[in-house]
């Protein structure tokens, strides 16, 4: 469970959060949509710790990610906005090298990748060099790097961007699965419709504030849209009611 | 703790060792600098070391005359050739060096104790023909003065009587004191190159590692930062070791260049002084990678590193360079100057003295101790938020 509480970060003199709480749950995949400079990725980036609110707190399963790092990192998977990958590494040495630094090895480290490897498709270049992968390639070892200590709560940014459909939908299903295991799923993105169609609950943020949360459904009777993109428009205020 | 810091280190090897690039600033400039100096102390000792005429080949004009001569002279181990068809212009263009004439009538008048004529053509200003144009000139009088000896003798004078001094040259200063020269020279390459080994892996495991965007998801892992940071440092004293001992090989090769005769510094380079240079050297290049750390991190981009960790190795290479014009006492104090210390330390190495253990404990800990700041200060660079984001 993620709960962010009251979380302030300002940069020079932008304000970047000004004050958001929210609460991601277990058993859920909540969405974390907003337009561009909205805040999503510095909100993201103090909820896994690599940066420091001004403000505010961020809880990772009751444990206050400030104060405990270490502890909340191994719980947490996370896809950031940087993919970078390094270029002579195999995308099976990627995968080995995060699950190393998480403390796992041997052959349940080996198992895990092959199955990784399986459920995202990446047999084909499991064992090829870095250097010349598409950005769909990318991505799948990024996700898969992620995913490879088991966390019990993800943070996807925009983990579909660049997938063809096919391997989109296979991300949606490994996140379903996920979610139904009981763990807790952030999902940022910007594609309204992949959010309506994933997410169980949606938080809209806009100007380093919180613009409305809840289902697709009740974001629908809070507006009065039935068009998910009007209601985005609504809600960030990008376009009067 | 240390498993994390292995995984690291043991990563950053693998990658680094798939890179061209990396390689190259291990392995290629370390060959470079000595494979230069061996060169130069192989073209130097051509032209300055040669007290033994024996094998040298002497192009004799008219030698049918001057029996008497060109036997002494083959008698030395010279060998005598037959002249090129022009004499003047083949010297001038330097392909003979010196070549000797000897006009008819040589024999007779050598024979009949009269003063026979001889000519040698030479070019003076060519620098390469000073030792063979010596040599000749050198074993001329030889034969002038045992010639007159052997006259004297048979008019039943002892000679020896008329030679108040018999002059020996004994060849010690040219090959030494240039040999010594280049020693003087070697620490400061031998830095200069310390400083180039690890630079590319010092560049490409933090500013490149943030410039390809790998640095974010790197740092989210449940690993402290200052253990990537001194995995990393570990990775790039690796390659500068290496760097290092390819130098010391290839110097080692090298100093053979200069063959048996008085320059040759094959001997300078023995198992212990090997040792000696690695044990001064350890903490310099702790030393070194803490300075291209920080250098690495603070810069704003690859290309802005690349600029200055290009310059950084002639900056430590400067006293060495200074000492090969003006040699130091060495005094306490300069042991804790790291860099400075090293260069004095290597040059006693490869004279052949004892380097004191004090001198040496000062170095090592001075040089030790500001690899610690400087491996704290990145450390404590990576904690800074715009540091990471490039803010």
């Amino acid at each position: 469970m993620i709960d962010v509480r009251a979380l302030k970060k300002s940069f020079k003199s932008v304000t970047a959060l000004n004050g958001i709480s929210f609460t991601a749950r277990n058993g859920e995949v909540t969405g974390l949509i907003g337009p561009n400079g909205a805040g999503k990725t510095t909100a993201l980036r103090i909820i896994y710790t690599v940066m420091k609110p001004d403000s505010g707190a961020v809880y990772i399963d009751d444990m206050d990610a400030g104060l405990e790092q270490m502890a909340v990192r191994r719980r947490l998977g996370v896809l950031p906005d940087s993919l970078g990958l390094y270029p002579r590494l195999t995308a099976r040495e990627h995968i080995r090298y995060y699950g190393r630094l998480h403390g796992m090895g041997g052959q349940g480290l080996e198992s895990r990748i092959d199955g990784l490897s399986n459920q995202l498709g990446m047999d084909e270049f499991i064992d090829r060099r870095a250097k010349g992968f598409s950005k769909g390639q990318t991505r799948k070892v990024t996700l898969a790097r992620a995913l490879v200590h088991e966390p019990q709560n993800l943070l996807l940014d925009e983990p579909t961007n660049g997938l063809d459909i096919g391997s989109s939908l296979a991300v949606h299903d490994l996140i379903r699965d996920i979610r139904d295991d009981g763990r807790c799923v952030l999902f940022c993105s910007h594609i309204m419709s992949e959010v309506a169609k994933v997410c169980d609950r949606i938080i809209i943020i806009a100007g380093g504030q919180i613009a409305g949360a809840g289902t697709i459904d009740e974001l629908m009777e809070q507006t009065g849209k039935q068009n998910l993109e009007d209601l985005f428009l609504t809600l960030t205020g990008e376009r009067g009611a | 703790m240390w498993q994390r810091i292995l995984i690291v280190l043991g990563k950053e090897i693998v990658d680094n060792a798939r890179d061209r690039r990396s390689l190259l600033t291990a392995l290629i400039y370390p060959l470079l600098g000595p494979l230069l100096l061996g060169l130069m102390i192989s073209a130097t000792g051509r032209v300055t070391v040669g007290g033994d005429p024996s094998g040298m080949n002497l192009a004799v004009a008219g030698a049918e005359h001057g029996q008497v001569l060109v036997g002494w002279l083959e008698g030395r181990g010279v060998n005598v050739v037959p002249p090129p068809t022009d004499i003047k212009g083949s010297v001038q263009r330097g392909d003979m060096p010196v070549v000797l004439v000897l006009p008819p009538g040589f024999d007779d008048d050598f024979a009949a104790d009269r003063t026979a004529d001889i000519s040698i053509v030479v070019d003076s200003s060519r620098l390469s023909a000073v030792v063979v144009i010596n040599q000749v000139a050198s074993l001329l009088s030889q034969f002038n003065t045992e010639s007159w000896g052997e006259r004297m003798i048979a008019r039943g004078v002892d000679f020896r009587s008329l030679q108040p001094v018999s002059i020996e040259t004994v060849k010690v200063s040219s090959g030494s004191q240039i040999s010594e020269i280049f020693l003087l020279m070697v620490p400061p390459l031998f830095i200069f190159n310390l400083f180039m080994g690890g630079a590319y892996l010092a560049m490409d495991t933090t500013s490149g590692e943030r410039e390809r965007g790998s640095l974010e998801p790197l740092l989210i892992n449940p690993v402290e930062r200052w253990v990537l940071v001194v995995g990393k440092f570990l990775a790039t004293l690796f390659y500068t070791g290496i760097a290092v001992v390819v130098q010391l090989i290839a110097l080692k090769i090298a100093f053979g260049f200069g063959g048996d005769h008085a320059l040759s510094l094959g001997n300078a380079l023995g198992f212990t002084v090997v040792l000696g240079i690695l044990v001064v050297t350890l903490p310099l290049m702790a030393a070194a990678v803490g300075v291209q750390f920080v250098i690495a991190t603070v810069t704003k981009s690859f290309k802005e590193a690349q600029t200055y960790l290009g310059l950084l190795p002639l900056v430590p290479a400067i006293p060495g360079m200074l000492l090969v014009f003006a040699p130091v006492q060495i005094q306490g104090w300069m042991m804790a100057v790291p860099t400075f210390s090293q260069t004095l330390l290597l040059g006693q190495l490869l004279r052949g003295e004892t380097i004191s253990v004090v001198h040496l404990a000062i170095s090592a800990g001075t040089t030790l101790a500001l690899a610690a700041v400087l491996v704290t200060i990145a450390s404590r660079l990576y904690d800074r938020e715009a540091l990471i984001f490039g803010g």
